[in-house]
């Protein structure tokens, strides 16, 4: 019994750190920015298909997939930005709405011209590869994933806490006007920032991909999670956002291993919906007391 | 710290701008600031006081009319480049990043000497030399702070670059008198070591009390104008006047 739960709980811890940086762009960019961007799931889906056709056509291993991905994602970003959203962020922020939802249905579309509705997994040497500790039998692709979400975490805490750069997008969240007047161009940090949240997009879907199968429809089912994630940990924090992740994480494993499968969704849902309901920000001030 | 030599006059000629299109707030307002001086507008609610401020610090462009500092027309400069043409601006009301601690809101004032790290540094020991108070508040959230305690931290993060212009909004609404007279004494302070400074305040006749000259606005437009000398006479004349009483 012990065992069973020791494996329940290390499961959902590693699964939660990879809902946890699936979520941590879509928080970044709308507690700093104001931009909701469901488009965010189209990009963690691009990221499977990115670690995908690495594999496939060059035998890239999903782990270099997960590094390279921050870089070619983070352009993509910013080129989103300065092409799309810079010119619609002037007339009000539901224009930006619209125009990230017109964004994740032609990427979805696109997506599904290029790779058609078929289900995809990637394979790599360690896929069906198991850690053995004692009695303890941890999927060997589920911990490196998961450590690569946790490094992935760190990096953009310590970037936003400990770097100018990053104490200017957060200042420029904070106060706009009083960023622009201390000198801060803001529309380029915007730029950077909206990559920044890309990045972490891609580099999810790659973390995503190397554990679950895939199509085009998937992102679908990883928006709701990234706005579960988001809706928990509340915006533009880092640690909250990854105990919202690690707190997702451990409710799916639990509620999967005691529930029938088709409860699981039913539970996570119901919890979406009474965090909604009772109380938004009480849970983002809870994680922030006890941090 | 002394800029007195360097600080050009800001002369802003027949500006019209306003937040809708066809609307102007300001209808051909005229004003220069001289260097070295406190400069004073003056006026009723609605007069175009903060939004002539704004205009100057580039968060409103001008549908007509010429800002230039010195020798630089910086009619339409981004906002975030005034930095550099050594302009600041302390906004009315709240402008900390309340979540940022007091060093790392003053180092933020200091965002166009990030090239060169050493000299930031040295600036921000430099205002927690000028401020002391705020040097055990250093690791503070800013948002966690009183008014007064946030003002200075404004104040400090205005004059970490060494601004020469500095266009302050309302500095003393909110604070308690006895605050509001320190912000005062600082401002002439900033202003013995040489800065012009550009004064919008409802606060009358404290601005008056430390003003070298003063434009009243009404309804967009120049109204009067003149040394202080010209404005100590009774000021309830002037303020009934302009509630139309």
């Amino acid at each position: 019994m012990l065992d069973h739960l020791a494996a329940i709980i290390s499961d959902g811890i590693l699964l939660g750190l990879i809902y946890a940086i699936a979520g941590l762009g879509l928080s970044l960019v709308l507690g700093i920015m104001g931009i909701v961007n469901v488009a965010h799931s189209a990009f963690i889906m691009l990221g499977s298909f990115f670690a995908f056709e690495l594999f496939r056509r060059l035998g890239v291993d999903p782990i270099i997939a997960f590094f390279l991905a921050l870089p070619v994602f983070f352009l993509l970003g910013t080129i989103v930005y300065r092409l799309l959203l810079i010119r619609v962020e002037r007339v009000s922020q539901s224009q930006g709405l619209v125009a990230m939802f017109g964004l994740m249905v032609l990427i979805e579309n696109l997506s599904t011209i290029a790779w058609t509705t078929d289900t995809r997994v990637i394979t790599a040497s360690y896929t069906n590869a198991s850690l053995v500790f004692g009695s303890l039998y941890i999927a060997q692709v589920k911990l490196i994933a998961g450590v690569l979400a946790l490094v992935l975490t760190f990096l953009f805490w310590a970037f936003l806490r400990f770097t100018l750069a990053g104490r200017a997008i957060r200042a420029m969240g904070q106060n706009r006007d009083a960023a622009l007047s201390v000198g801060i161009d803001v529309r380029k940090l915007s730029a950077v920032m909206f990559g920044l949240g890309i990045a972490c997009a891609g580099a999810a879907g790659v973390a995503l991909g190397m554990i679950f199968p895939f199509s085009p429809n998937t992102q679908v089912q990883w928006l709701a999670w990234a706005f579960l994630v988001v809706i928990l940990g509340g915006l533009g924090r880092v640690a909250n956002t990854l105990i919202a992740g690690l707190v997702i994480g451990l409710l799916q494993t639990v509620c999967t291993a005691f529930l029938p499968f088709d409860y699981v969704y039913l539970v996570l849902y119901v919890l979406l919906a009474a965090i909604l309901v009772l109380r938004r920000e009480g849970l983002t001030l809870a994680v922030k007391r006890a941090i | 710290m002394n800029t007195a030599s360097s600080a050009p006059a800001l002369k802003i000629a027949d500006v019209v701008a306003g937040y809708t299109a066809g609307h102007p707030v300001l209808r051909g307002v005229n004003l220069t600031a001289q260097p070295g001086r406190i400069t004073v507008i003056l006026g009723p609610n609605g007069a175009g006081k903060s939004t002539l401020l704004r205009a100057i610090a580039g968060f409103l462009q001008p549908e007509t009319g010429s800002i230039v500092l010195g020798d630089h027309q910086i009619t339409n400069l981004p906002p975030h480049r005034h930095m550099e043409h050594g302009i600041a601006l302390l906004p009315q009301g709240r402008s900390t990043f309340p979540e940022l601690t007091v060093a790392e809101n003053i180092e933020l004032g200091g965002w166009t000497m990030r090239g060169d790290r050493a000299r930031l540094r040295g600036a921000v020991e430099a205002m927690f030399a000028r401020y002391p108070h705020l040097r055990e508040l250093r690791e503070r959230p800013a948002g966690s702070l009183s008014g007064g305690q946030q003002r200075a931290v404004e104040i400090a993060r205005l004059v970490v670059c060494d601004p020469k212009v500095l266009l302050i909004d309302e500095p003393s609404v909110g604070l308690s008198p006895i605050v509001a007279a320190q912000v005062y004494r600082e401002l002439e302070a900033l202003k013995a070591e040489g800065r012009t400074i550009l004064l919008v305040d409802q606060d009358v006749r404290a601005a008056i009390k430390i003003a070298d000259y003063v434009y009243v606005l009404n309804s967009g437009k120049n109204d009067v104008e003149g040394d202080r000398s010209a404005f100590e006479g009774d000021l309830g004349v002037m303020v009934r006047r302009w509630l139309g009483v």
